[in-house]
């Protein structure tokens, strides 16, 4: 393997159906050992790019290269070192837990054992159990196994842990962490953003087949350097009309709650402590809150479509 | 660069795998159990039972049963290589475990190749089952001379059989088509073809009807290997380029158009 190419490399991608155009020059790389999360709304072209890097969906045009391979032409010996766990289904329901995991091993050059795979999914009291008897979140978790199975240098993961209890989700992660430190590439998608958040060490956001930002987790839609929000509640006889002004937007207030947005929240701290301090009192509930994932992503998407909204 | 490591695992040894796990699905599906070695037994016997003694007499004075064993047992070999073939490909198409294989180091052929063995060894259990009942219970002779030609027709229904349900796949949109499409095309045929009762009072155009398709070539061979007065391969040419050109037409649409996504066909752009 060379360790210096990138484990994806994606150059200019598209993708049309007929008059659509699903992905529009889409250009990105994933490096090895590195959990790189592809955000996007339902049809943004997410799952159109996936099937395109797994070989699963052939390109109209662009350069792809997945672990050295062309996806569409890559064959066996591309599938023997990829994994691959599927939104949902695919699995025989009257085979045992244990037989099917065998069975996908059976498949690659150098798998782990079968019994590896299922310990590591948390499944061992379960595997003479038949799949129809699993529960929606014990099914990823077979899900996860035999993507797992056939030792991967690279894992595709789509929403691995929709179904599981909180429990199993945070287990779920920390395999998932630790697959990336033995080095193995992990291209994520997934709705939880508290998960994108824990895993991913990049992110893309994909936004009507474009690529539209790409960024760390604390850094998408400039978070990390971006506006704070700081609420607290004054105690009487204060109101919002005693406030100083300062770095900060007009106050809002909300249920006794005073908000206020600022672009430099260690200044406007200082100022409103300093003012509250000098007056003897103390602001209760006082937080400082940057925006969280979400917010940045629900932002930079809703951008996108009114952009693409303005330009039709 | 890509990694040469990993050498791929023997595809015969993927094959075998393949056929092992196929024949244990149907062992635990009690359908599956059912429709490939209840049902024609059931065929066998009632069909015995119910055909008035004074019509049973075939070939010059021989029991129903000598002509029946043998169509029934090609029966058999429709239902395990070209109902069942129909109905578990498309189930597991549409239940994503052909994508999710399709994602796997496994070759697409030794995937087909495990599935065709599994069909092989239900058929011939089937046809075995069937013959050991004519023999054990209507005293049905068998020809130990025409075995061969026995097999042979055997062997070739089985291939045929086998691609053609294969092919027949690609325009199967979902299960609950699935076997509705696999007796719709099957019955019919069957019953035109010798499979259920001897047509030799049908009319001409529908006995050359018949002959143009696969099935007929195929039972009236093994049926005329359990005939005391048979002496050469019992497969006219017609027959064999019949059952031959069915095969590789179906051959061809595999190769260009299986489909191992579920949902409608895709759209082939870009």
């Amino acid at each position: 393997m060379d360790g210096h190419a990138p484990a994806i490399e994606v150059a200019g991608l598209c993708k049309t159906y007929g008059a659509l155009q699903a992905v529009d020059n889409v250009s990105f790389q994933v490096r090895h050992a590195e959990i790189y999360a592809l955000l996007g709304p339902n049809g943004a072209g997410k799952t159109t790019i996936v099937e395109i890097l797994e070989g699963h969906r052939s390109r109209t045009s662009g350069l792809v290269r997945v672990l050295g391979f062309d996806p569409a032409t890559g064959g066996r010996r591309f599938r023997e070192r990829i994994g691959i766990v599927l939104q949902s289904g695919g699995i025989d329901a009257e085979l045992t837990v244990r037989e099917v995991v065998g069975l996908y091993a059976s498949f690659y050059a150098r798998p782990r054992s079968a019994a590896t795979a299922i310990e590591q999914v948390g499944l061992t009291s379960k595997r003479r159990a038949r799949v129809r008897t699993l529960s929606g979140g014990q099914l990823r978790r077979l899900d996860l196994a035999l993507a797992l199975v056939g030792n991967p240098d690279l894992l595709f993961l789509d929403e691995p842990t929709t179904g599981f209890d909180p429990n199993a989700r945070r287990d779920a992660w920390q395999m998932i962490a630790g697959l990336r430190s033995s080095g193995t590439a992990i291209l994520l998608t997934s709705h939880y953003l508290d998960e994108v958040q824990y895993l991913a060490d990049r992110i893309g956001v994909i936004s009507h087949g474009h690529l539209i930002e790409e960024a760390t987790p604390e850094g998408l839609g400039g978070r990390d350097t971006g506006g704070a929000v700081i609420t607290f509640r004054l105690p009487a006889p204060l109101s919002g009309a005693d406030l100083p002004t300062g770095p900060w937007d007009e106050p809002e207030h909300h249920d006794g709650e005073i908000i206020m947005r600022t672009e430099l929240p260690t200044r406007a701290l200082l100022e409103l402590t300093r003012w509250a301090v000098g007056l003897g009192v103390e602001l209760d509930g006082l937080s400082v809150v940057r925006p969280s994932l979400e917010d940045a992503y629900l932002q930079i998407t809703a951008e996108a479509a009114a952009g693409d909204g303005d330009g039709r | 660069m890509a990694d040469d490591t990993r050498r791929p695992r023997p595809s015969l040894l993927l094959s075998a795998r393949q056929v092992r796990y196929q024949l244990v699905l149907l062992a635990r599906s009690p359908f599956g159990l059912f429709l490939t070695l209840v049902v024609p037994l059931l065929l066998l016997v009632s069909l015995n039972l119910i055909t008035p003694s004074n019509a049973a007499i075939v070939w010059g004075g021989h029991h129903y049963a000598q002509f029946l064993t043998p169509a029934i047992s090609a029966f058999c070999l429709l239902n395990a290589c070209y109902v069942t073939t129909i109905t578990t490909i498309v189930l597991a198409r549409e239940n994503g475990i052909l994508k999710r294989l399709r994602g796997t180091p496994l070759p697409a052929w030794t995937y087909l190749a495990g599935r065709s063995g599994a069909a092989v060894l239900t058929a011939v259990a089937s046809a075995l089952i069937i013959i050991g009942t004519g023999v054990v219970f209507f005293h049905v002779t068998i020809i130990w001379g025409a075995l061969g030609y026995f097999a042979g027709a055997a062997g070739l229904g089985i291939v045929c059989f086998f691609l053609l349900g294969v092919a027949v796949t690609t325009v199967v949109p979902n299960t609950d088509t699935a076997l509705p499409v696999a007796f719709g095309t099957m019955l019919p045929l069957a019953f035109i073809s010798d499979v259920f009762f001897s047509a030799i009072h049908s009319p001409l155009w529908l006995h050359d009807l018949a002959s143009a398709f696969p099935i007929a070539p195929v039972a009236r061979a093994m049926e005329a290997a359990f005939n005391p007065a048979t002496r050469s391969w019992p497969m006219p040419v017609s027959g064999l380029v019949a059952v031959l050109g069915w095969s590789i037409a179906a051959a061809v649409v595999i190769a260009l158009a299986f489909r191992w996504e579920p949902g409608p066909v895709q759209r082939r752009s870009g």
